[in-house]
């Protein structure tokens, strides 16, 4: 019943109002229809980021795949907890350390030896439009202890126009989202997992905007 | 069911007749390739492959779009209004980015303008964008209250506008053009007659450039453009066009004339989005990956062509 819900909203209502009202274009997204299990690690600029993320996956991708949501800024209500959990499958974890909630890292761990997948925007907040800020060391703890599951490095382009932090109006504009090749990681150490996951990233964002200098014009 | 269906269109037999020309083109386009693909493989075939296949996908919109209900067609072009202003603002470095909300207002006016194509109110469809949208945009670029730069949207967006939005709902408008006693293939005719020949013509200059291109037109912002690729597309275009006047009310002379003025403002609006794009760094508009091609790659000569035709046919043959 509910995965039925959740295939309806995003395969259906979702992928139709980003594709053609938003213009959210999808570039190699089928590397991720054959996975099983994995973790999407994604830059973060807008709301829309999970939205986007979720409507790429396939039915029976949808309702094992958890987003990793920010406690403190969607659980502060029960209202508000309540609309996460129902839409987007999200794990809420506490950004702040108080000693009084169950460690994040755990929770998703969890998560991950139950055989379920997860999203993660390791950038922890979606900061200034366009920007990308460092990496937290969570996806370094989490793929250091489950080795074998496979990331998918994911770079987003333009959300950050079309939802920008603080903003509430949605004005559509040209977004992509591209996914790289899934891989377990070669690194042992926390710090060289994040700087690998990164660097996987920002060699997709490198991939953007070619100069035409040499190209030959039509 | 009969919402999807327009009660004329089985008895429209020039109109038949045009698709069926099209759709010759395309396969035979197919077949040449793919036989020449298994003789000689090269990578100039690869781009042409691909741009056959680009080719399918928008001769298929277009004549759906056309032989359905007209509701469909409004709706359809109403979308590529869209998704052009979109990819043009998505690109644009002109516009501050601030003005986000703005251009909420740009993308409102597109249900309107085509709202009154399907209407056919004339005097208000002219209007709505070169005087009001005009005067709206500005405006509300100056009640946001910050004028640095502030010339720059100003400018941009109402141009953005007339590119995508006016110059299309032209397309839309020949539909709902009242009919004309003796003259069977009415608005669908007269949009299939200058969308064929519009995109025919880039085709023909694109051959011709390639079989005896010399001599560079504007070599800074179209280095393939040359001499004569234009002269043998507009030729080409022009006897075409007379060939094809059976779907219109033109006569044998205004047919030529129409011809040779499609080619020529085909060409001005390719150079003018050639242009755009160089100012961008941009090879295609639609994506910044190699290989993908955009919407507005596909409609930059329509959208000069669209607007000049209709002038010409509607003053000739309506007023």
């Amino acid at each position: 019943m509910r995965s039925a819900f959740l295939a309806f909203l995003y395969s259906i209502l979702m992928r139709g109002f980003l594709r053609i009202i938003v213009g959210v274009k999808y570039i190699n997204k089928e590397v991720i229809n054959k996975e099983k299990q994995f973790i999407i690690v994604s830059n973060h600029n807008s709301h829309l980021d999970t939205m986007a993320l979720m409507s790429s996956l396939s039915f029976r991708q949808l309702s094992k795949t958890h987003p990793i949501a920010a406690g403190d800024y969607f659980g502060d209500s029960v209202t508000k907890s309540f609309i996460t959990r129902l839409f987007t499958n999200a794990i809420l974890i506490r950004r702040t350390k108080d000693g009084s909630s169950e460690n994040p890292i755990e929770m998703m761990s969890r998560a991950l030896s139950e055989g379920r997948s997860l999203i993660l925007f390791p950038e922890g907040s979606r900061g200034e439009p366009e920007k990308m800020q460092e990496f937290k060391k969570g996806i370094g703890i989490l793929l250091q202890k489950h080795p074998d599951i496979k990331y998918i490095p994911v770079y987003m382009r333009g959300m950050g126009k079309v939802l920008p932090k603080g903003e509430k109006l949605l004005v559509p504009f040209d977004t992509y989202v591209m996914f790289g090749e899934p891989s377990t990681t070669k690194a042992a150490e926390i710090e060289e997992i994040v700087k690998e996951v990164e660097g996987r990233i920002m060699e997709l964002r490198a991939t953007f905007i070619k100069p035409i200098a040499n190209s030959e014009e039509e | 069911m009969h919402f999807l269906q327009s009660d004329k269109f089985e008895q429209n037999r020039e109109v038949i007749i045009l698709i069926s020309i099209i759709l010759g083109i395309l396969v035979f386009a197919t077949v040449l390739f793919f036989i020449w693909g298994r003789i000689k493989p090269t990578n100039q075939l690869k781009e042409l492959k691909m741009r056959t296949n680009s080719w399918w996908v928008m001769a298929s919109i277009f004549v759906l779009a056309t032989i359905l209900h007209p509701v469909v067609s409004f709706v359809a072009f109403g979308l590529l209004s869209f998704a052009a202003m979109r990819e043009l603002a998505s690109i644009s470095k002109n516009v501050r980015d601030d003005d986000r909300r703005v251009i909420i207002w740009c993308y409102l006016a597109i249900p309107i303008q085509y709202f009154f194509a399907y209407k056919g109110w004339f005097n208000i469809f002219i209007i709505f964008i070169p005087v009001i949208m005009h005067v709206w945009i500005p405006f509300m670029l100056v009640i946001r209250g910050i004028t640095t730069e502030i010339g720059r949207s100003m400018g941009v967006l109402p141009t953005q506008m007339m590119l995508t939005i006016f110059s299309l709902s032209h397309l839309a408008y020949l539909l709902s053009l009242p009919e004309i006693p003796g003259f069977n293939a009415g608005g669908r005719g007269l949009l299939l007659y200058v969308v064929f020949l519009t995109e025919i013509n880039d085709v023909f200059q694109f051959v011709w450039g390639k079989l005896l291109g010399r001599h560079k037109i504007i070599e800074k912002i179209s280095p393939n453009k040359t001499w004569e690729g234009f002269i043998g597309g507009v030729l080409s275009t022009a006897a075409l066009a007379y060939f094809l006047r059976f779907l219109t009310p033109l006569t044998e002379i205004e047919a030529v004339l129409i011809g040779f003025t499609i080619a020529c403002s085909g060409f001005v609006g390719d150079v003018i989005v050639s242009a755009i794009k160089r100012d961008i760094g941009l090879k295609d508009t639609g994506t910044l990956i190699p290989g993908h091609g955009g919407i507005l790659d596909r409609i930059d000569s329509l959208s000069l062509t669209a607007p000049i035709f209709f002038y010409i046919v509607y003053n000739l043959h309506y007023v």
